[in-house]
């Protein structure tokens, strides 16, 4: 039972947690999360149900995931707590007093005679070892001269820092998880809705996309206006990387769109007898426009951004991107419709119209144009200032760790025939190496002194 | 001079660096490591020298595609491996480490990497891009100097073990303590740059913080992986051949949140 307490309170369940949270994360990458169930059984077979019983396609919101999670957290709490007590006392009240058998016992020591008495010993070390910043404490009992000097005890603390800062940042992922909200909202042009759960609207004033010479998109951005009560109280635009805040709620730029069921369409007539004549329509979708001398209106009925044909031959789109703008058109005289057709912007020598009575004319996709709207994403996250606050004491910690070691020397001065017995060991958790170095510097140059 | 020119320069410079390390594991004349470290500096000159004209030319930072990023990367190994030489005197890893850097070299100049200068996506015209990107690889690169000594070291164990000594090399005591001064430097330049740049630009750009992407797991698994090394090795006192396997197992997790997760996983961070 004891045993069974102490493991829960050890680094060692951090470790096999460590072990089990990356095989799982893994695992969590190698299968594709968050897909529909007969995408899973396509995929695995028999397999894909299990997977999705034990929560794999769903891994990093699932309980038992979270829980691991959870556990280290908890693991952390606990294994710092029982040792920041003790390290707080050896940090700012330590034991000055030191039995030269236990400074033999450490990795670093020395022990060396020099020929004057103690006190005169003492001042010497003391001297070298200020002279290398060490911060010195010292006590005498039974004959036996104790010195305690440190740099950077500071850094001892490191690690403690760095646990808490996790743990503020596991609080903030768990305030977000609970209380976090997100929207996704489009907006054409003019357009005000609602922000979810806020007693204020946005209105989208403008959206442009800025395009760089090659063609490629620069940037989008949004005028936004706050209103609230029926005012407005707040203008600013908003672009990748740089979005709005207001009362807690983050406006970002997140994606862009054409309103493909109100397009405008481009079609310039043709006739091959005339290779002058040219007549140019701007048509709606579900709209008649005339061609007026040759006694003909001409319709748009369909219109796809991206024209493809799926398994049953169906004109359908790819995308909602533009790459393949194609509208399905219609002539009329009078109550007959004598021809009908696609049409295609960047391919017009594969339109085709049908049953065409007027064989001399011919209709081409100059362009088209559909009101664009702005995707905007707006989150509001009371989790957020935790994962600062965190991140903040994870860095401090880690630096104070990895780069501000403490050093640790400890020497005990005993007298033997008016001359000294000195013993000296170092202690320093990390960079060992350099430590060292300095300690045997310091011991040499300590024995020059006298 | 363009780029391209400096750039060519430096890859050569390297591979002449490489090729005196590599006569010191023969001949064991100081003289040719000294070459061989006078030639990996002038080299990481050069180099500086066209990411610096990458940047003029461009007008962005050095580091928006694959190409761009290998070479910084290389950049950051060879940074980091002359300041750990230097400091630590560990001549032998030259000759390995700066295989690692003509391999990442070599990458980016293989035609499968497009070269050209395009402009910026909306998603990186940010200055995190510079914090992020630099501080995570350069991190990395003192990870993969801990890789190479950690591969120095098994084998430095194996051979002392069979009673021989590892002649004038670094014995393996001394390649493993380096390990873990390399991955001691490099964990905190890997949290900052990897996870917490990473965690506030995904906050500025895309409006939260974490939302387990494939390249954000794999990040953080990496990150647990050098956890695991640092409380091994601290708390529970492992060393050797354990700590070289996890350092080894946490460079390649490292390489793959790099190369692997754009290649293989589909993932949201799909710009590098």
């Amino acid at each position: 039972m004891k045993a069974l307490f102490h493991f829960f309170t050890s680094v060692r369940l951090a470790i096999v947690l460590l072990i089990i949270i990356i095989i799982a994360s893994v695992l969590g990458t190698l299968i594709p999360q968050g897909r529909s169930a007969e995408e899973y059984l396509v995929r695995y077979g028999q397999l894909g149900g299990i997977l999705e019983r034990l929560r794999f396609t769903r891994l990093y919101q699932s309980f038992w995931y979270i829980s691991l999670l959870a556990s280290l957290g908890l693991n952390i709490v606990v294994c710092t707590l029982t040792r920041l007590t003790p390290k707080i006392r050896r940090g700012f009240r330590p034991l000055v007093e030191a039995d030269p058998k236990n400074i033999q016992a450490l990795k670093i020591k020395e022990r060396f005679r020099l020929t004057v008495e103690p006190g005169a010993a003492k001042e010497a070390v003391k001297k070298e070892l200020a002279r290398r910043r060490y911060r010195i404490k010292e006590s005498t009992s039974e004959g036996r001269i104790s010195l305690l000097a440190r740099k950077r005890v500071f850094g001892w603390f490191g690690s403690d820092i760095v646990h808490m800062g996790l743990l503020v940042i596991l609080t903030g992922g768990v305030v977000s998880g609970l209380f976090g909200l997100k929207q996704s909202l489009s907006f054409v042009e003019n357009q005000t809705l609602p922000v979810l759960e806020a007693n204020f609207s946005i209105r989208l004033d403008r959206f442009i996309t800025e395009y760089y010479p090659n063609g490629s998109v620069r940037d989008w951005k949004s005028d936004l206006t706050v209103i609230e009560a029926g005012r407005p109280v707040r203008q600013k635009t908003i672009e990748v990387n740089h979005p709005l805040t207001h009362q807690g709620y983050v406006f970002y730029q997140s994606g862009y769109g054409w309103d493909w069921q109100n397009p405008t369409l481009q079609i310039w007539a043709k006739k091959s007898s005339d290779p002058s004549y040219l007549r140019k329509l701007s048509v709606k979708v579900g709209e008649k426009v005339a061609l007026e001398e040759e006694n003909l209106k001409v319709s748009a009925v369909r219109f796809l951004p991206d024209f493809v044909l799926d398994e049953k031959r169906q004109p359908g789109t790819r995308s909602l991107e533009p790459n393949n703008p194609a509208a399905f058109i219609e002539g009329w005289k009078g109550e007959e419709r004598i021809f009908s057709g696609w049409i295609f912007a960047r391919y017009p020598d594969f339109s085709r119209l049908h049953g065409a009575k007027e064989p001399d004319l011919s209709f081409e996709l100059k362009d088209t144009k559909a009101p664009q709207y702005s995707v905007i994403q707006i989150s509001k996250d009371p989790g957020v200032p935790f994962i600062w606050v965190g991140c903040s004491l994870l860095m401090a910690g880690l630096f104070l760790a990895f780069y501000w070691p403490t050093r640790e020397v400890r020497l005990v001065i005993e007298e033997s025939g008016g001359k000294s017995e000195v013993t000296a060991g170092g202690i320093s958790a990390k960079s060992q190496e350099a430590f060292r170095q300095e300690f045997s510097d310091l011991m040499s140059a300590a024995r020059k002194t006298t | 001079m363009s780029e391209a020119t400096f750039f060519l320069l430096t890859f050569i410079l390297y591979i002449l660096a490489a090729v005196c390390y590599f006569v010191f594991l023969f001949s064991k004349k100081e003289g040719s490591a000294k070459a061989g470290f006078t030639l990996a500096f002038l080299g990481l000159l050069l180099h500086t020298l066209a990411l610096i004209l990458r940047t003029v030319e461009s007008g962005h930072a050095p580091f928006t595609n694959m190409y761009e990023s290998l070479s910084f990367l290389a950049w950051s190994s060879v940074l980091a491996y002359l300041i750990i030489e230097w400091k630590y005197r560990v001549r032998r890893a030259g000759a390995y480490f700066l295989l690692i850097v003509i391999a990442f070299m070599a990458l980016a100049s293989s035609p499968l990497m497009p070269k050209e200068a395009a402009p910026l996506v909306p998603a990186l015209q940010s200055y995190w891009l510079w914090l992020h990107v630099s501080v995570t690889l350069i991190g990395e690169a003192f990870f993969a100097v801990a890789f190479i000594t950690s591969i120095m070291y098994l084998r430095a164990e194996a051979r002392e073990k069979r009673g021989r000594m590892s002649g004038t090399g670094p014995s393996a005591e001394k390649l493993d303590s380096i390990s873990y001064l390399a991955v001691a430097v490099g964990f905190p330049l890997f949290t900052l740059g990897g996870l917490v740049f990473g965690m506030a630009w995904a906050y500025k750009a895309w409006g939260s913080y974490w939302s387990w992407d494939p390249k954000e797991v794999w990040s953080l698994i990496t990150w647990f992986v050098f956890a695991l090394y640092l409380h091994t090795r601290i708390v529970m006192g492992w060393k050797g051949r354990r700590s070289a396997v996890i350092a080894i197992i946490g460079f390649l997790a490292a390489m793959f949140t790099y190369f692997g997760v754009n290649y293989l996983l589909s993932s949201l961070h799909s710009y590098v």
